[in-house]
């Protein structure tokens, strides 16, 4: 069982460093990631969303959504430890 | 209100779920009727959906007012308007089923049970409406959390099961994430109708193929397709009926759509067949699992564990469909979505019904069903006839577009394991029918009282009974009006490009 | 070659800390070093996208201080400030990476509880000898 482990690992290995021949440079200005969409956050922020700190411009104005899912992934995670481990008679086990 | 169904759909089951630890705690009994009203609402505006992308084509829905790819969208078309009506109706039925169920089977965990039922049903047709790949990622992961917890709930052997699917869903996932790391390096976008703008140019590049790959592999694992399905016969065999009933329908299928999704709106179709030969490998996975989900049902006596199986192999099929990679079989593996969801929910209820009332799944022991349960039976019998493939239930005519589209694609050993399939399914099912029809009357679960009886009418409650027979019915119904669902809705739900 | 190497080390690093924990996920036997595996292999792949987003060039935190705020029109230089996306991903990942290790460990809890042991072949064998 280890070897086959061994063995998974190194070929997902391999094919992830397969795709980083072509990646850009680390910290190039002008990757495709850093000036496609990227730009107009940092440039708009301030303007559309009153806030200087990007970031939270980002994750609570423009991608709300994606925090109002990891508000949910949380709820989620707590009541599902409730389910799991809740002795009503034993006087709970947390 | 029409044009804030898409919005609608995903908030109100997602706000009553933070709303039933309030309501439970004061008052367990308003769980039940609160879900249901709940999934009620979300099946009306599901209609509503595909209401409007029948009367005025696909349309997006910006969340927060802003653009893409700068804000997050729903891309609502064909598909996934067609996908969330199903998810919404068939965890509608299940939600009805699951009083008795869940009275029974988890006494004391009702409220919390309802609160991750509802976050279920919520990250599933999240997963279904998104327009924006990491978004699809956060609900992916709010289903995924919920399932896990629900399996973990149930019978003998349920906790270690659901630890090996935590282990491999969580490879899955990030998997899955790897791939949107790797396409967002390469193209600064993560907006699925963007992706499928800038990707054509860059076919070539290294960093799609791998990204491509790990998303297939991520997929495959999360919609347990051979040969990746090894956590699911135990982790569906022993969560508890409702639960079971409600992720073995739903998390294959709505992982069968994300497949389609990748492979044929972001990827165009021409780079899905000819540049990567994926197409070839999934078929012939596809064939393998149709045989293996087959044989391995054979060596059940469980009967939820050979439904099971039988799930493994009819994944197969709906893989099978999307190798092909011609119009025929994609119809035939989006109807198969819909008929095979019905049908294994409708299998699904059926097992707890049974074992509800009997308190044993074993096949051998389920003499003389045909009188104590008929109604239950009878719908056991339509949903087997559909299996095999006999007309005019639904089985028959997904089966039949799928064998036309491999015999049209030229590879003929598909559409023989297509039919040989057919055959092994007959045998499944016949036994448990000869058993529970024909087998001469002995005692079937031992009576409370301990009294003898003579074997008398003890149906299912209204609550259980009703669902059954309305899929029961839907699955006729779907047969014959299956050439009004192809004409109408799946003949567009196919990406335009075959 | 070299250039490869040396131009996108971060890179190779991440993916050899993903492999370090998709190996310890596979191929331990005890199920509380699965968990840390996986907690490997999520920290790893956040870590590799943050590493994406990085400008060389003396390019400083998303957050525009001081004198760029208020109403000034002042152009802002895009190539002075970070990527901000990256981030706000992955602070949505390592919120989900807790919740899945914190629903993983009350599982194991429930398995504690049934089986008095967390290795894996030990557990088979008391399922196969209790005919579970």
């Amino acid at each position: 069982m280890k070897v086959i482990a061994l063995i998974a690992a190194i070929m997902t290995g391999a094919l992830l460093i397969y795709g980083i021949e072509e990646m850009p440079e680390w910290g190039d200005p002008n990757s495709p990631a850093n000036s496609h969409v990227s730009p107009l956050y940092i440039q708009e922020a301030i303007e559309k969303t009153a806030t200087p700190n990007m970031v939270t411009a980002v994750l609570a104005d423009y991608r709300g959504y994606d925090t109002l899912g990891e508000t949910t992934v949380i709820f989620t995670a707590g009541i599902a430890c409730v389910l799991m481990l809740r002795k009503k008679h034993k006087g709970g086990g947390d | 209100m029409a044009e804030q169904f898409p919005a609608l759909i995903i908030v109100v089951p997602l706000i009553a779920a933070f709303f039933i630890p309030l309501i439970g705690w004061w008052k367990k009994q308003l769980c039940y009727p609160w879900v249901v009203a709940v999934l009620v609402v979300t099946f009306i505006s599901s209609l509503g959906i595909i209401n409007t992308v029948m009367t005025t084509g696909k349309f997006s829905y910006r969340l927060g007012g802003w653009a893409p790819p700068w804000g997050i969208e729903y891309a609502l078309d064909y598909l996934s308007a067609f996908m969330l009506v199903i998810v919404s109706f068939i965890s509608l039925m299940v939600a009805v089923y699951s009083k008795k169920s869940v009275e029974k089977e988890l006494p004391e965990k009702t409220v919390p049970f309802y609160t991750l039922f509802l976050l279920l049903i919520t990250g599933l047709l999240g997963i279904v409406i998104t327009g924006d790949v990491f978004n699809l990622f956060v609900f992916l992961e709010i289903s995924s959390l919920s399932c896990y917890a629900l399996i973990a709930i149930g019978e003998e052997g349920a906790p270690i099961a659901a630890f090996n699917y935590v282990i491999m869903g969580t490879i899955g996932a990030c998997f899955y994430l790897l791939g949107v790391g790797y396409l967002y390096v390469a193209t600064g976008s993560l907006n699925m109708a963007d992706l499928a703008v800038i990707l054509p140019n860059m076919y070539h590049s290294k960093i799609i193929l791998v990204a491509f790959a790990f998303f297939t592999v991520g997929i495959m694992i999360k919609g347990a397709i051979f040969p990746l399905h090894i956590w699911m016969p135990d982790a569906y065999s022993t969560a508890p009926s409702a639960v079971s009933a409600l992720i073995a329908p739903l998390m294959t299928k709505v992982a069968a759509y994300v497949m389609i999704r990748i492979m044929f709106t972001i990827f165009q179709p021409r780079f899905s067949v000819e540049t990567v030969p994926v197409m070839t490998i999934l078929g012939w996975l596809a064939f393998i699992a149709i045989f293996a989900g087959g044989i391995k049902a054979l060596a059940q006596t469980d009967l939820k564990k050979m439904l099971v199986y039988i799930l493994v192999a009819e994944v197969g099929y709906i893989v099978m469909g999307v190798s092909v990679a011609n119009r025929i079989g994609l119809t035939g593996a989006i109807l198969h979505i819909l008929n095979d969801a019905f049908m294994m929910a409708c299998l699904f209820l059926v097992v707890g019904a049974i074992s509800y009332r009997i308190g044993t799944r074993d096949i051998h022991k389920l003499h003389n069903l045909n009188k104590i349960m008929p109604f239950t039976m009878g719908a056991f019998t339509i949903t087997a006839l559909s299996m095999v493939g006999i007309p005019p239930a639904c089985g028959f005519f997904s089966k039949w577009y799928l064998i036309l589209g491999t015999i049209e694609a030229g590879q003929w050993a598909f559409a023989a394991a297509l039919l040989c399939s057919s055959l092994i399914n007959a045998v499944l099912f016949f036994r448990v029918i000869e058993c529970a029809y024909f087998k001469p009357m002995e005692p079937a679960y031992a009576n409370d009282g301990g009294e003898t009886h003579m074997v008398q009418r003890d149906e299912a409650p209204l609550t259980m009974l009703v669902p059954i027979v309305i899929m029961a019915a839907g699955i006729i119904l779907l047969g014959i009006f299956s050439g009004n669902i192809i004409s109408s809705i799946i003949q567009f739900a196919v990406p335009a490009s075959f | 070659m070299l250039d490869y190497v040396i131009g996108k080390y971060n890179f190779w690093i991440y993916v050899v800390l993903m492999m370090i924990g998709l190996y310890a996920m596979m191929g331990k036997k005890n199920l509380v070093k699965k968990l840390i595996g996986m907690n490997i292999f999520q920290s790893a792949i956040i870590l590799f996208y943050i590493s994406t987003g990085v400008k060389k060039g003396g390019a400083t935190v998303p957050i525009l201080m001081g004198h760029a705020q208020g109403h000034g029109h002042q152009a802002i230089d895009v190539a002075g400030y970070l990527n901000p996306l990256p981030h706000v991903l992955m602070l949505t990942a390592i919120v989900v990476s807790i919740a899945t290790t914190g629903v993983a460990l009350a599982i194991l809890i429930l398995i504690y509880r049934r089986y008095n042991t967390l290795e894996e072949d030990e557990i088979l064998k008391i399922r196969k000898d209790t005919g579970v």
